[in-house]
């Protein structure tokens, strides 16, 4: 070998160098990012999840929602081998048959859910079953607790924890738990080598103003009228009148929140505050209060009503009982229909309008919970010449029981309209008061001395000789008013004669009230008074009600005979 | 037969020592690294039998330099005649039902006669050439050809170890050029290579096993295949680059011990070593590679007579060969030929069998002012 060759072949040794480095700069320097990603994209699966949803609680921080640990089996389709031996076995398991197991599994792709939130029995069969290509994520279930309660207040979330209803949707920005992800080391054979969530963002908690215990009295009390009277649905509303919280709420029928994607439309529906009726009655506190407001009339302003019905626009209106002359006070307490269009005519229909949008008829309350319907009463220059004879007995109007509850509640508080409201308190994770709803809006709409007179009639309702006698309570004053209202068949269009929405609205104590109330009964069959078939319900939730939040009994002004023992 | 004086001691190549210790080290750090247990996995054993051959292979690497190599010579017939005799022994094994195979077990024993056998033919065919005196004719090459090469690569191809069968190609036509062939001849043998390439490439590619086939496809269409040779080529490719400038740090690199990189610990070690030292590391160990295959060529340059300048130009040129075409492959710029890097790879054979090599190296390079006995 000369020199020359030796010079050639060193530099075909230095020549193959710098081809190697040039390929070590291109590969590790200008085009570094795009592999080092696609060696990150293969060995770390970052999955999105919610990962844990913020929990519910009562008033007093009773668990109305809360999570669970569940396993979910997902499959990488990349290390799934489809003619597999324990596929069987792994379809039994999972009550599925193989086929369809595997049509859920696409060719491409590295992941896809098999099973979500398993029992933790089947998921420790599955995973020893140790299967090539299925890994294994805890997921957070929602469950709750009690079933039933409070259902159309709570809501629920579907298997991937997306809100559908309630507090759960309306509340879903705060109670999710926004970026959860969970990251997934997996080596080539798929095996999970280690897998954890890094960015756990904890949902806030909120905190409901609801009370457990006040849930479940009036919902075992609206089950039992619903039984007795064998009615199609009903809904009862507790608020603390002061303040708009609702301390309960329940309609019937309801769901099991557990089950909630198999429940019907007719179970999920919040009828106290999606369904409108038209009222009855308890709308003449628009024409009371109306008439107290303007100073037209005094509670001992005399109405001859002995003809026992009034014609308007060439329709009679008909008192149920014949009554003589009534003070306006009586009209009220006794309910006459006769006196109650003669005080409409009296207020006139601009001013009745006003009054009914004053105490929010034809709006949403505002109510922190979806679905809220406004109702609707029609303007003055709509009315046709019946309508003086039918809105201030609550016809032509429609309203949520709601509405009508806080309108009462505006007599209860000393004049004012208060945003209803379940919501209390949110907590962040650690503990932290994101935001508290203690103080929502009230406005006040009418005087004082205004609700205190109609407060005093409304008394009278429940005492000797008023239509709602069954609604008062042994020991407190109750103030309300009964409601019966015939439905509108909707394939006549015309009022029916079989179907009636009967409803009991008040307060109680009536002079230092703790709870306002409505109970609507819909299509009670055998009775269809709101003094029978509501009142009572009233009545015997009022009673439970004051003795769980411990209200000192007072001796009532007008029965000082009574001696009451508790 | 054994000389071993202060001269010998004197003018012993300690940089090639040292750079093949040092590369080896590290190749035994990187067989670790690769294998290393993740979770529950058991612990490999991979690099302490690695580390067990290398103390083997040092110790026989330098018993290597003790005797004169001429003796090498003498003996190279005998060596080359064993050599092809285990190539046999090996083909036969692999007709007799056991497939494919490389490997020969003794007892407990199992190693790769091919490795050895690389050594022998380099001696006996430098000898041969060694022997030539005044101009190398086509006859005279031929001739031979048939002693030394035709009938081991046919063995080999059947075996079937590609990689070898062509690398004892290469090295036969580049120690017959080193040598000094005529330049008729030299450019004839190119132009018969050039034209012959795409109609033996028909033979070739019909007498291919279907893993080799579609080592080539893969090579030419890297992104076409997920599950085979692409996959590979593509995983090296990501696992180098994902080294970036600095490298993930010795034992946090993720796509050998994951799994997403075949053969991690053998024929791939490279790209192990390049995710976890970046490219600042990979330059460095380049650097190893290069002036090891440098001195080799000064070994070469300075032999004291012609047997010590074509055995020290082979075995150099071994080396060159495994290293480009090892790395080149890992880089994506060669189809994946299964050929270990020299001193990382893991495998006890090899390494035993290159270090001998190198020994022999450093023999010729310390014996380069020594008078011929």
């Amino acid at each position: 070998m000369n020199k020359k060759r030796a010079v050639i072949l060193n530099t075909v040794i230095i020549f193959s160098f710098f081809i190697v480095i040039f390929r070590l700069v291109d590969l590790m320097i200008f085009n570094h990012k795009i592999l080092a990603n696609s060696a990150r994209k293969q060995y770390i699966k970052v999955e999105d999840i919610q990962a844990r949803r913020g929990i519910i609680v009562d008033r007093r921080g009773r668990e109305l929602a809360l999570n669970l640990e569940l396993d979910s089996v997902y499959c990488d389709p990349q290390n799934f081998t489809r003619e597999n031996e324990k596929l069987g076995t792994l379809a039994s398991l999972m009550g599925q048959k193989p086929e369809a197991i595997l049509a859920k599994i696409p060719e491409q792709g590295r992941f896809v859910w098999l099973g979500r939130k398993m029992e933790p029995e089947k998921a420790e069969k599955i995973k020893s079953l140790k299967i090539n290509g299925l890994g294994f994520l805890t997921e957070a279930k929602r469950y709750y607790p009690k079933s039933n309660l409070a259902s159309h207040i709570i809501g629920f979330v579907g298997v991937d924890n997306q809100s559908l209803e309630g507090i759960e949707l309306k509340y879903d920005k705060y109670l999710k738990a926004n970026g959860g992800k969970v990251i997934v080391e997996r080596d080539a054979g798929g095996r999970i080598l280690s897998s954890g969530v890094i960015t756990e963002i904890k949902g806030n908690n909120i905190v409901l103003t609801i009370d457990e215990v006040l849930q479940q009295i009036i919902e075992k009390e609206l089950d039992k009228a619903m039984s007795k009277w064998k009615a199609a649905a009903g809904s009862v509303i507790m608020m603390d009148p002061f303040t708009g919280e609702i301390l309960a709420l329940a309609n019937l029928p309801d769901y099991d929140l557990n089950k909630g994607s198999s429940a019907n439309a007719s179970e999920r529906r919040n009828r106290a505050i999606t369904d409108c009726y038209e009222p009855g009655s308890t709308f003449k506190i628009v024409i009371g209060i109306g008439a107290l407001e303007e100073k037209i009339l005094k509670p001992n302003s005399l109405f001859d009503v002995s003809r026992g019905g009034i014609e308007v626009g060439g329709k009679t209106i008909r008192d149920v009982h014949k009554y003589g002359v009534l003070t306006f006070k009586e009209v009220i307490q006794k309910s006459s229909n006769v006196g109650s269009i003669m005080v409409g005519m009296k207020l006139g229909k601009e001013r009745l309008y006003k009054y009914a949008k004053l105490l929010g008829i034809g709006e949403k309350t505002g109510i922190d919970l979806p679905g809220e319907v406004s109702g609707w009463i029609r303007p003055p220059e709509k009315w046709s010449a019946t309508s003086i004879g039918a809105i201030p007995i609550g016809q032509e109007v429609a309203v949520t029981p709601l509405q009508i509850l806080r309108a009462y509640s505006a007599v209860a508080n000393g004049g004012y309209l208060v945003t209803p409201h379940v919501v209390k308190e949110i907590i962040s994770p650690d503990g932290r008061t994101i935001a508290s709803f203690n103080d929502r809006d009230k406005i006040r709409i009418i005087s004082s001395r205004t609700a205190e007179t109609f407060r005093e009639i409304l008394k009278s309702v429940t005492e000797e000789g008023g239509t709602g006698t069954l609604a008062s309570i042994d020991g407190n004053d109750v103030a309300g008013k009964t409601g019966t209202a015939q439905m509108i068949n909707p394939a006549t269009k015309r009022y029916s004669k079989e179907k009636y929405v009967s409803s009991f609205v008040g307060f109680v104590p009536a002079d230092n009230p703790r709870i306002a109330m409505i109970v609507v009964i819909y299509e009670p069959r055998g009775q269809i008074y709101g003094g029978a078939v509501a009142a009572p319900v009233f009545r015997d939730i009022a009673n439970q009600a004051l003795s769980y939040l411990k209200v000192p009994i007072e001796e009532k002004q007008n029965k000082p005979d009574i001696v009451v023992m508790r | 037969m054994f000389n071993i004086d202060r001269r010998l001691l004197k003018n012993f190549d300690i940089i090639i020592f040292a750079t093949v210790l040092i590369i080896s080290l590290i190749g035994v750090m990187t067989i670790y690294s690769a294998t290393r247990p993740i979770g529950d996995e058991a612990h490999s054993v991979f690099y302490i039998k690695q580390a067990t051959w290398l103390a083997l292979g040092i110790f026989v690497m330098l018993l290597s330099v003790t005797f004169d190599y001429i003796w090498l010579g003498r003996l190279s017939s005998i060596l080359y005649i064993f050599g092809v005799i285990l190539l046999v022994i090996v083909f036969i094994a692999g007709r007799i039902g056991l497939g494919a195979q490389r490997w020969l077990s003794i007892g407990p024993l199992s190693f790769q006669p091919s490795e050895f056998f690389k050594l022998f033919y380099i001696i006996f065919l430098t000898f041969k050439f060694s022997e030539i005196r005044g101009q190398l004719n086509a006859v005279l090459l031929l001739k031979l050809f048939f002693t030394t090469t035709f009938f081991p690569f046919i063995l080999l191809i059947e075996q079937p170890d590609l990689g070898t069968a062509l690398i004892i190609i290469a090295l036969f036509l580049l120690i017959a050029i080193a040598k000094g062939i005529q330049r008729k001849i030299a450019i004839l043998l190119i132009i018969i290579s050039l034209i012959s390439m795409p109609f033996l490439g028909n033979i070739f590619w019909g007498g291919l096993k279907e893993y080799q086939k579609s080592r080539l496809i893969a090579f030419l269409y890297p992104e076409s295949t997920h599950s085979t040779i692409g996959y590979q080529i593509n995983q090296s490719k990501i696992t180098v680059g994902s080294g970036e400038s600095f490298g993930k740090g010795y034992i946090h690199g993720t796509q050998g011990p994951f799994r997403f990189l075949p053969e991690k610990h053998t024929d791939f070690i490279f790209a192990i070593f390049a995710e976890e030292w970046g490219f600042a590391g990979s330059f460095l160990l380049l650097f190893l590679y290069f002036v090891f295959l440098m001195r080799g060529m000064e070994t070469a340059l300075k032999a004291r007579e012609d047997f010590g300048k074509l055995l020290a130009l082979g075995i150099t040129l071994m080396f060159l060969i495994y290293f480009t075409i090892n790395v080149g492959m890992t880089l994506g710029l060669m189809p994946v030929v299964g050929i270990p890097l020299p001193f990382m790879s893991y495998g006890g054979t090899a390494l035993l069998s290159n270090l001998i090599a190198v020994g022999i190296l450093i023999n010729i390079k310390s014996r380069r002012f020594e008078l011929f006995h």
